[in-house]
Protein backbone atom coordinates (compact mmCIF):
# COMPACT_ATOMS: atom_id res chain seq x y z
CA UNK A 1 0.00 0.00 0.00
CA UNK A 2 0.88 3.59 -0.68
CA UNK A 3 1.52 4.77 2.22
CA UNK A 4 2.44 8.59 1.05
CA UNK A 5 0.84 10.50 -1.61
CA UNK A 6 3.64 12.68 -2.34
CA UNK A 7 2.09 15.25 -4.17
CA UNK A 8 0.23 15.31 -1.22
CA UNK A 9 2.47 15.74 1.24
CA UNK A 10 4.61 18.41 -0.85
CA UNK A 11 1.11 20.66 -1.90
CA UNK A 12 0.89 20.93 1.93
CA UNK A 13 4.40 22.06 3.06
CA UNK A 14 3.72 24.56 0.27
CA UNK A 15 1.04 25.76 2.06
CA UNK A 16 2.72 26.00 5.30
CA UNK A 17 5.36 27.43 3.67
CA UNK A 18 3.48 30.17 1.97
CA UNK A 19 1.12 30.93 5.01
CA UNK A 20 3.40 31.66 7.67
CA UNK A 21 7.35 31.93 8.29
CA UNK A 22 9.58 28.96 8.40
CA UNK A 23 11.31 28.06 11.32
CA UNK A 24 12.38 24.34 11.15
CA UNK A 25 12.94 22.50 7.60
CA UNK A 26 13.29 19.16 7.27
CA UNK A 27 14.39 17.53 4.38
CA UNK A 28 14.44 13.72 3.69
CA UNK A 29 14.88 12.49 7.16
CA UNK A 30 16.04 9.01 7.65
CA UNK A 31 16.86 8.04 11.24
CA UNK A 32 18.06 4.79 12.30
CA UNK A 33 17.93 2.73 15.60
CA UNK A 34 21.35 0.52 14.57
CA UNK A 35 19.56 -1.33 11.29
CA UNK A 36 16.13 -0.36 11.87
CA UNK A 37 14.78 2.51 9.97
CA UNK A 38 12.56 4.18 12.58
CA UNK A 39 11.71 7.52 10.63
CA UNK A 40 11.79 7.34 6.78
CA UNK A 41 12.08 10.33 4.45
CA UNK A 42 10.46 12.73 6.47
CA UNK A 43 10.22 16.61 4.32
CA UNK A 44 8.28 19.02 7.02
CA UNK A 45 8.22 22.46 7.26
CA UNK A 46 7.27 23.53 11.02
CA UNK A 47 6.30 27.21 10.50
CA UNK A 48 7.59 30.06 13.40
CA UNK A 49 5.06 31.14 16.21
CA UNK A 50 2.89 27.94 15.47
CA UNK A 51 1.88 24.84 17.25
CA UNK A 52 2.48 21.79 15.50
CA UNK A 53 1.57 19.06 16.84
CA UNK A 54 2.74 15.46 16.40
CA UNK A 55 -0.09 12.35 16.01
CA UNK A 56 0.10 8.76 15.51
CA UNK A 57 -0.14 4.96 17.35
CA UNK A 58 2.36 4.13 19.52
CA UNK A 59 5.90 3.34 17.81
CA UNK A 60 4.75 5.40 14.54
CA UNK A 61 8.20 7.38 15.11
CA UNK A 62 6.51 11.38 16.59
CA UNK A 63 8.82 11.50 19.99
CA UNK A 64 11.72 9.90 17.44
CA UNK A 65 11.30 12.62 15.59
CA UNK A 66 10.67 15.28 18.06
CA UNK A 67 13.89 14.34 19.42
CA UNK A 68 16.14 14.76 16.48
CA UNK A 69 14.94 18.48 16.35
CA UNK A 70 17.35 18.91 19.75
CA UNK A 71 19.86 15.90 18.91
CA UNK A 72 18.14 14.34 21.94
CA UNK A 73 19.11 10.93 19.97
CA UNK A 74 22.89 11.64 19.97
CA UNK A 75 22.64 10.32 23.60
CA UNK A 76 21.54 7.10 22.24
CA UNK A 77 24.06 4.32 21.25
CA UNK A 78 24.19 3.37 17.14
CA UNK A 79 21.57 5.73 15.84
CA UNK A 80 22.04 7.39 12.63
CA UNK A 81 20.70 10.37 11.25
CA UNK A 82 20.52 10.98 7.07
CA UNK A 83 18.85 14.06 5.48
CA UNK A 84 18.95 17.54 6.62
CA UNK A 85 17.01 19.85 9.01
CA UNK A 86 17.50 23.61 9.12
CA UNK A 87 16.74 25.58 11.92
CA UNK A 88 17.02 29.39 11.30
CA UNK A 89 19.36 28.27 8.02
CA UNK A 90 21.82 26.26 9.76
CA UNK A 91 21.70 21.95 9.32
CA UNK A 92 21.96 21.00 12.80
CA UNK A 93 23.40 17.91 11.99
CA UNK A 94 26.10 19.27 10.32
CA UNK A 95 29.91 19.17 11.89
CA UNK A 96 30.65 21.79 14.09
CA UNK A 97 27.43 22.73 15.38
CA UNK A 98 27.62 23.61 19.18
CA UNK A 99 24.80 20.59 20.63
CA UNK A 100 24.68 22.73 23.65
CA UNK A 101 23.83 26.05 21.98
CA UNK A 102 21.15 23.93 19.90
CA UNK A 103 19.54 22.82 23.15
CA UNK A 104 19.71 26.28 24.67
CA UNK A 105 17.82 27.79 21.45
CA UNK A 106 15.51 24.05 21.30
CA UNK A 107 14.39 23.56 24.59
CA UNK A 108 12.19 20.24 25.62
CA UNK A 109 9.09 19.30 28.16
CA UNK A 110 9.08 15.85 28.87
CA UNK A 111 6.07 13.56 29.52
CA UNK A 112 6.65 12.96 33.15
CA UNK A 113 7.31 16.34 34.93
CA UNK A 114 11.53 16.27 35.96
CA UNK A 115 12.13 19.40 38.60
CA UNK A 116 15.44 18.98 40.24
CA UNK A 117 15.58 18.21 44.41
CA UNK A 118 16.35 21.78 44.64
CA UNK A 119 14.06 24.89 45.56
CA UNK A 120 11.46 26.19 43.20
CA UNK A 121 13.93 29.38 42.26
CA UNK A 122 16.79 27.36 41.69
CA UNK A 123 14.97 25.01 39.36
CA UNK A 124 14.52 28.27 37.23
CA UNK A 125 17.84 29.59 37.70
CA UNK A 126 19.95 26.27 37.37
CA UNK A 127 19.96 26.46 33.57
CA UNK A 128 21.10 29.94 33.79
CA UNK A 129 23.96 29.47 36.29
CA UNK A 130 25.39 25.70 34.59
CA UNK A 131 24.93 28.16 31.30
CA UNK A 132 27.46 30.01 32.41
CA UNK A 133 24.90 32.95 32.86
CA UNK A 134 25.05 32.82 36.59
CA UNK A 135 27.13 35.70 36.74
CA UNK A 136 24.67 37.61 36.35
CA UNK A 137 23.37 40.33 39.38
CA UNK A 138 20.98 38.34 41.69
CA UNK A 139 18.41 41.03 40.88
CA UNK A 140 18.78 40.32 37.36
CA UNK A 141 18.55 36.30 38.10
CA UNK A 142 15.40 37.35 40.09
CA UNK A 143 14.40 39.56 37.22
CA UNK A 144 14.28 36.57 35.54
CA UNK A 145 13.14 34.05 37.49
CA UNK A 146 10.26 35.92 37.99
CA UNK A 147 9.44 36.48 33.93
CA UNK A 148 9.70 32.51 33.54
CA UNK A 149 7.49 31.78 36.11
CA UNK A 150 5.02 34.59 34.77
CA UNK A 151 5.64 33.18 31.52
CA UNK A 152 4.75 29.29 32.64
CA UNK A 153 1.45 30.63 34.57
CA UNK A 154 2.77 29.86 37.67
CA UNK A 155 4.05 32.99 39.65
CA UNK A 156 1.06 33.27 41.09
CA UNK A 157 1.08 30.17 43.36
CA UNK A 158 4.77 30.10 43.71
CA UNK A 159 5.71 33.86 44.58
CA UNK A 160 5.48 33.60 48.48
CA UNK A 161 7.61 30.26 48.42
CA UNK A 162 10.36 30.58 46.09
CA UNK A 163 12.15 28.81 48.40
CA UNK A 164 10.79 25.58 49.63
CA UNK A 165 11.53 22.32 47.63
CA UNK A 166 10.03 22.30 44.16
CA UNK A 167 9.08 18.35 44.75
CA UNK A 168 6.67 19.79 47.32
CA UNK A 169 4.35 21.42 44.21
CA UNK A 170 1.46 19.12 42.79
CA UNK A 171 2.29 17.55 39.24
CA UNK A 172 0.34 20.27 37.29
CA UNK A 173 2.42 22.66 39.10
CA UNK A 174 5.62 20.78 38.57
CA UNK A 175 5.50 20.21 34.75
CA UNK A 176 5.04 24.14 34.80
CA UNK A 177 7.57 24.90 37.01
CA UNK A 178 9.73 22.60 33.80
CA UNK A 179 8.47 24.98 31.88
CA UNK A 180 9.75 28.08 33.24
CA UNK A 181 13.62 26.42 34.10
CA UNK A 182 13.29 26.18 29.79
CA UNK A 183 11.47 29.52 29.41
CA UNK A 184 14.53 31.02 31.61
CA UNK A 185 17.35 30.20 28.69
CA UNK A 186 15.45 31.77 26.12
CA UNK A 187 14.74 29.57 23.94
CA UNK A 188 12.90 29.76 20.30
CA UNK A 189 11.37 26.96 19.70
CA UNK A 190 10.50 24.34 22.64
CA UNK A 191 9.40 20.90 22.24
CA UNK A 192 6.55 19.12 24.20
CA UNK A 193 6.57 15.48 24.73
CA UNK A 194 3.04 14.13 25.73
CA UNK A 195 3.55 17.38 28.22
CA UNK A 196 0.22 17.05 30.04
CA UNK A 197 -0.84 13.22 29.79
CA UNK A 198 0.11 12.50 33.26
CA UNK A 199 -1.86 15.41 34.43
CA UNK A 200 -5.86 16.01 35.72
CA UNK A 201 -7.85 17.60 33.44
CA UNK A 202 -7.59 20.90 35.16
CA UNK A 203 -3.75 20.97 35.36
CA UNK A 204 -4.17 19.89 31.51
CA UNK A 205 -6.41 22.71 30.70
CA UNK A 206 -3.44 25.20 32.21
CA UNK A 207 -0.95 23.90 30.08
CA UNK A 208 -3.11 23.91 27.09
CA UNK A 209 -4.00 27.42 27.92
CA UNK A 210 -0.38 28.03 28.74
CA UNK A 211 0.44 26.50 25.14
CA UNK A 212 -1.92 28.91 23.51
CA UNK A 213 -0.06 32.37 25.18
CA UNK A 214 3.44 30.82 24.60
CA UNK A 215 2.84 30.57 20.36
CA UNK A 216 2.78 34.08 20.45
CA UNK A 217 6.80 34.10 21.41
CA UNK A 218 7.95 30.44 20.77
CA UNK A 219 7.61 27.97 18.12
CA UNK A 220 5.92 24.76 19.64
CA UNK A 221 5.99 21.13 18.28
CA UNK A 222 4.06 18.90 21.04
CA UNK A 223 3.97 15.61 20.66
CA UNK A 224 -0.08 14.18 22.19
CA UNK A 225 -1.64 10.82 22.41
CA UNK A 226 -4.79 12.86 22.95
CA UNK A 227 -6.55 14.08 19.45
CA UNK A 228 -8.81 16.53 21.24
CA UNK A 229 -5.73 18.22 22.72
CA UNK A 230 -3.88 17.90 19.62
CA UNK A 231 -7.30 20.01 18.05
CA UNK A 232 -7.71 22.49 20.77
CA UNK A 233 -3.94 24.14 20.92
CA UNK A 234 -2.31 23.37 17.54
CA UNK A 235 -2.56 25.12 14.25
CA UNK A 236 -0.65 22.35 12.06
CA UNK A 237 -0.65 18.94 12.48
CA UNK A 238 1.33 15.89 11.46
CA UNK A 239 -0.04 12.49 10.94
CA UNK A 240 3.23 9.68 11.18
CA UNK A 241 2.87 6.03 10.38
CA UNK A 242 4.76 3.05 10.57
CA UNK A 243 7.90 5.76 9.93
CA UNK A 244 6.47 8.15 7.35
CA UNK A 245 4.79 11.44 7.46
CA UNK A 246 1.28 10.80 5.83
CA UNK A 247 -0.29 13.82 6.25
CA UNK A 248 0.77 17.49 7.02
CA UNK A 249 -1.57 20.15 6.87
CA UNK A 250 -3.53 22.82 9.27
CA UNK A 251 -5.13 21.06 12.14
CA UNK A 252 -8.51 22.55 10.99
CA UNK A 253 -8.52 20.86 7.62
CA UNK A 254 -6.92 17.59 9.27
CA UNK A 255 -9.45 17.10 11.61
CA UNK A 256 -12.41 18.18 9.06
CA UNK A 257 -11.72 16.75 5.78
CA UNK A 258 -7.98 15.00 5.84
CA UNK A 259 -6.95 14.34 2.27
CA UNK A 260 -5.56 10.85 2.89
CA UNK A 261 -7.74 7.57 4.25
CA UNK A 262 -5.25 6.31 6.84
CA UNK A 263 -5.44 10.02 8.71
CA UNK A 264 -9.18 9.60 8.48
CA UNK A 265 -9.09 6.43 9.90
CA UNK A 266 -7.09 7.01 12.35
CA UNK A 267 -8.69 10.46 13.92
CA UNK A 268 -11.87 8.95 13.71
CA UNK A 269 -10.41 6.06 15.81
CA UNK A 270 -10.60 3.29 12.96
CA UNK A 271 -7.26 1.74 14.02
CA UNK A 272 -4.39 2.68 16.07
CA UNK B 1 -11.89 -2.32 13.44
CA UNK B 2 -16.00 -1.56 15.84
CA UNK B 3 -15.79 1.67 17.51
CA UNK B 4 -18.39 3.06 20.20
CA UNK B 5 -19.38 5.80 18.11
CA UNK B 6 -20.68 3.60 15.38
CA UNK B 7 -23.26 2.00 17.74
CA UNK B 8 -24.47 5.74 18.45
CA UNK B 9 -24.12 6.54 14.53
CA UNK B 10 -26.08 3.39 13.50
CA UNK B 11 -28.99 4.61 15.89
CA UNK B 12 -28.68 8.19 14.52
CA UNK B 13 -29.08 6.79 10.89
CA UNK B 14 -31.97 4.48 11.71
CA UNK B 15 -34.09 7.51 12.90
CA UNK B 16 -33.78 9.71 10.12
CA UNK B 17 -34.37 7.06 8.01
CA UNK B 18 -37.45 6.28 9.50
CA UNK B 19 -37.87 10.19 9.71
CA UNK B 20 -37.13 10.25 6.02
CA UNK B 21 -40.06 7.47 5.33
CA UNK B 22 -42.79 8.86 7.69
CA UNK B 23 -42.05 12.45 5.95
CA UNK B 24 -42.06 11.01 2.51
CA UNK B 25 -45.58 9.13 3.62
CA UNK B 26 -46.74 12.30 4.59
CA UNK B 27 -46.21 14.35 1.03
CA UNK B 28 -47.61 11.16 -0.97
CA UNK B 29 -50.43 11.03 1.62
CA UNK B 30 -51.35 14.61 0.97
CA UNK B 31 -51.32 14.26 -2.67
CA UNK B 32 -53.45 11.95 -2.91
CA UNK B 33 -55.78 13.24 -0.76
CA UNK B 34 -55.96 16.57 -2.60
CA UNK B 35 -56.28 14.16 -5.61
CA UNK B 36 -59.43 12.58 -4.82
CA UNK B 37 -60.75 15.33 -2.63
CA UNK B 38 -60.22 12.80 0.40
CA UNK B 39 -61.18 15.14 3.66
CA UNK B 40 -60.76 12.32 5.80
CA UNK B 41 -57.26 11.52 4.35
CA UNK B 42 -56.10 15.48 4.60
CA UNK B 43 -56.93 14.91 8.60
CA UNK B 44 -54.99 11.89 9.26
CA UNK B 45 -52.14 13.66 7.58
CA UNK B 46 -52.66 16.59 10.55
CA UNK B 47 -52.82 13.54 12.75
CA UNK B 48 -50.06 11.78 11.83
CA UNK B 49 -47.99 15.12 11.93
CA UNK B 50 -47.23 14.51 15.96
CA UNK B 51 -45.32 11.31 15.19
CA UNK B 52 -43.09 13.94 12.53
CA UNK B 53 -42.30 16.66 15.52
CA UNK B 54 -41.17 13.09 18.05
CA UNK B 55 -38.68 11.87 15.73
CA UNK B 56 -37.62 15.38 14.96
CA UNK B 57 -37.10 15.10 19.17
CA UNK B 58 -35.37 11.93 18.91
CA UNK B 59 -32.52 12.70 16.03
CA UNK B 60 -32.28 15.95 18.19
CA UNK B 61 -31.51 14.26 21.18
CA UNK B 62 -28.99 11.82 19.49
CA UNK B 63 -26.72 14.12 18.23
CA UNK B 64 -26.38 16.32 21.17
CA UNK B 65 -25.81 12.61 23.48
CA UNK B 66 -23.07 11.67 20.23
CA UNK B 67 -21.65 15.40 20.03
CA UNK B 68 -21.14 15.17 24.25
CA UNK B 69 -19.87 11.76 24.61
CA UNK B 70 -17.75 11.30 21.49
CA UNK B 71 -16.33 14.53 20.28
CA UNK B 72 -17.01 13.36 16.53
CA UNK B 73 -14.71 15.06 13.87
CA UNK B 74 -14.10 14.43 10.42
CA UNK B 75 -16.87 12.50 8.25
CA UNK B 76 -18.61 11.40 11.63
CA UNK B 77 -18.87 14.97 12.24
CA UNK B 78 -20.12 15.76 9.14
CA UNK B 79 -22.77 13.11 8.91
CA UNK B 80 -24.12 13.81 12.59
CA UNK B 81 -23.85 18.03 11.75
CA UNK B 82 -25.87 17.27 8.63
CA UNK B 83 -28.52 14.87 10.09
CA UNK B 84 -29.32 17.38 12.01
CA UNK B 85 -29.73 20.41 9.34
CA UNK B 86 -31.52 17.76 7.49
CA UNK B 87 -33.60 16.85 9.88
CA UNK B 88 -35.23 20.26 10.58
CA UNK B 89 -35.64 20.38 7.06
CA UNK B 90 -37.62 17.10 6.96
CA UNK B 91 -39.59 18.71 10.11
CA UNK B 92 -40.59 21.70 7.85
CA UNK B 93 -41.84 19.44 4.94
CA UNK B 94 -44.01 17.38 7.58
CA UNK B 95 -45.32 21.11 8.67
CA UNK B 96 -45.78 21.86 5.28
CA UNK B 97 -47.95 18.77 4.10
CA UNK B 98 -49.74 19.56 6.77
CA UNK B 99 -50.06 23.04 5.23
CA UNK B 100 -51.79 21.58 2.28
CA UNK B 101 -53.84 19.39 4.03
CA UNK B 102 -55.71 22.11 6.12
CA UNK B 103 -56.02 24.38 2.61
CA UNK B 104 -57.80 21.35 1.24
CA UNK B 105 -60.24 20.98 4.02
CA UNK B 106 -60.41 24.73 3.81
CA UNK B 107 -62.07 25.00 0.60
CA UNK B 108 -63.50 21.43 0.79
CA UNK B 109 -62.97 20.29 -2.66
CA UNK B 110 -60.72 21.24 -5.46
CA UNK B 111 -61.51 23.94 -7.91
CA UNK B 112 -62.43 23.08 -11.46
CA UNK B 113 -59.52 25.42 -12.94
CA UNK B 114 -57.14 22.87 -10.21
CA UNK B 115 -56.29 20.84 -13.89
CA UNK B 116 -55.32 24.41 -15.82
CA UNK B 117 -52.64 25.24 -13.34
CA UNK B 118 -48.84 23.53 -13.08
CA UNK B 119 -49.40 22.06 -9.49
CA UNK B 120 -50.57 18.86 -11.00
CA UNK B 121 -46.64 18.69 -12.18
CA UNK B 122 -45.08 20.37 -9.24
CA UNK B 123 -46.52 17.56 -6.73
CA UNK B 124 -44.83 15.01 -9.06
CA UNK B 125 -41.64 17.34 -9.59
CA UNK B 126 -41.92 18.43 -5.77
CA UNK B 127 -42.24 14.21 -4.84
CA UNK B 128 -39.39 13.17 -6.65
CA UNK B 129 -36.94 15.92 -5.52
CA UNK B 130 -38.10 14.49 -2.10
CA UNK B 131 -37.73 10.66 -2.81
CA UNK B 132 -34.24 11.22 -4.50
CA UNK B 133 -33.15 13.55 -1.87
CA UNK B 134 -33.60 10.67 0.66
CA UNK B 135 -32.18 8.04 -1.71
CA UNK B 136 -28.95 9.78 -1.84
CA UNK B 137 -28.48 10.21 1.90
CA UNK B 138 -29.84 6.56 2.18
CA UNK B 139 -27.98 5.35 -0.39
CA UNK B 140 -24.80 7.70 0.22
CA UNK B 141 -24.74 8.82 -3.64
CA UNK B 142 -23.91 12.92 -3.84
CA UNK B 143 -24.50 12.44 -7.41
CA UNK B 144 -28.02 11.74 -7.06
CA UNK B 145 -27.64 14.93 -4.37
CA UNK B 146 -26.67 17.09 -7.02
CA UNK B 147 -29.29 16.25 -9.56
CA UNK B 148 -31.83 17.47 -6.83
CA UNK B 149 -30.24 20.50 -6.65
CA UNK B 150 -30.83 21.07 -10.05
CA UNK B 151 -34.41 20.08 -10.22
CA UNK B 152 -35.00 22.86 -8.29
CA UNK B 153 -35.23 25.52 -10.89
CA UNK B 154 -37.79 23.64 -12.85
CA UNK B 155 -39.98 23.87 -9.69
CA UNK B 156 -39.42 26.96 -9.58
CA UNK B 157 -40.35 27.94 -12.64
CA UNK B 158 -43.70 25.91 -12.24
CA UNK B 159 -44.11 27.93 -9.56
CA UNK B 160 -44.06 31.59 -11.32
CA UNK B 161 -46.18 29.96 -13.82
CA UNK B 162 -49.11 28.92 -11.54
CA UNK B 163 -49.13 32.68 -10.31
CA UNK B 164 -49.84 34.24 -13.33
CA UNK B 165 -52.29 31.17 -14.27
CA UNK B 166 -54.36 31.41 -11.44
CA UNK B 167 -54.40 35.54 -11.65
CA UNK B 168 -55.84 35.27 -14.36
CA UNK B 169 -58.65 32.57 -13.15
CA UNK B 170 -59.28 35.15 -10.34
CA UNK B 171 -59.83 37.97 -12.72
CA UNK B 172 -62.38 36.11 -14.70
CA UNK B 173 -64.80 35.54 -11.51
CA UNK B 174 -64.53 36.83 -8.00
CA UNK B 175 -66.24 33.70 -7.44
CA UNK B 176 -62.98 31.96 -8.20
CA UNK B 177 -61.02 33.75 -5.95
CA UNK B 178 -61.72 31.29 -2.77
CA UNK B 179 -60.26 28.31 -4.47
CA UNK B 180 -57.49 30.36 -5.79
CA UNK B 181 -56.08 31.90 -3.35
CA UNK B 182 -55.87 28.47 -1.71
CA UNK B 183 -54.08 26.76 -4.70
CA UNK B 184 -51.25 29.60 -4.59
CA UNK B 185 -50.93 28.83 -0.85
CA UNK B 186 -50.52 24.80 -2.18
CA UNK B 187 -48.40 26.21 -4.86
CA UNK B 188 -46.05 28.30 -2.72
CA UNK B 189 -45.91 24.74 -0.60
CA UNK B 190 -44.63 22.69 -3.11
CA UNK B 191 -41.87 25.28 -3.97
CA UNK B 192 -40.74 25.19 -0.60
CA UNK B 193 -41.06 21.46 -0.72
CA UNK B 194 -38.76 21.36 -3.76
CA UNK B 195 -36.64 24.21 -1.34
CA UNK B 196 -36.26 21.93 1.51
CA UNK B 197 -35.47 19.26 -0.39
CA UNK B 198 -32.43 20.92 -2.14
CA UNK B 199 -31.18 21.86 1.76
CA UNK B 200 -31.20 17.91 2.37
CA UNK B 201 -28.97 17.49 -1.01
CA UNK B 202 -26.73 19.70 0.23
CA UNK B 203 -26.39 18.43 3.39
CA UNK B 204 -25.81 14.63 1.47
CA UNK B 205 -23.56 16.54 -0.64
CA UNK B 206 -21.46 17.92 2.40
CA UNK B 207 -21.65 14.38 4.17
CA UNK B 208 -19.86 12.63 0.88
CA UNK B 209 -17.51 15.54 -0.08
CA UNK B 210 -17.25 17.66 2.28
CA UNK B 211 -17.61 20.37 -0.01
CA UNK B 212 -20.06 23.55 1.17
CA UNK B 213 -22.76 23.97 -1.76
CA UNK B 214 -25.01 26.08 -0.16
CA UNK B 215 -26.03 29.77 -1.62
CA UNK B 216 -23.57 28.28 -4.63
CA UNK B 217 -20.60 28.59 -2.18
CA UNK B 218 -18.64 25.71 -3.53
CA UNK B 219 -15.59 24.92 -1.43
CA UNK B 220 -16.30 27.34 1.18
CA UNK B 221 -15.72 25.29 4.33
CA UNK B 222 -12.04 24.36 3.87
CA UNK B 223 -10.71 27.14 1.52
CA UNK B 224 -12.23 30.11 3.90
CA UNK B 225 -9.42 31.09 6.17
CA UNK B 226 -10.86 33.90 8.07
CA UNK B 227 -10.99 31.46 11.30
CA UNK B 228 -7.22 31.16 10.92
CA UNK B 229 -5.42 33.12 13.58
Amino acid sequence: MELVNKDIVEKQIGNSEKSSKLKVKVKDLDFYYSDVLALEKISMNIPSNQVTALIGPSGCGKSTFLRTLNRMNDLIDGVRVEGEIIIDGKDIYKSGIDVVELRKKVGMIFQKSNPFPKSIYENVAFGLRIGGLGNKSKSELDEIVELSLKQAALWDEVKDRLEESALGLSGGQQQRLCIARALAIKPEILLMDEPASALDPISTAKIEELIHELRKNYTIVIVTHNLQQAARVSNYTAFFYLGRLIEFDKTSKIFTNPSNKQTEDYITGRFG
Amino acid sequence: MERLLDEHLEKLKTRVIKMCSLVDEQVQLVSKALDEDNLELAKYVIEQDKKVDKFDLKIDKICQKIFALTQPVAMDLRLIMSSMTLNTDLERIGDIAVNIAENLILIEKKPDFYFQTKLPEMFSSAKKMLKNAIDAYINGNPELAKSVIHDDGEVDKLNSENHSILKTIMKQSPDNIEGAVALLVISRELERIADHSTNIAEDVFFIYEAQLIKHKYEKFFFEDSSDED
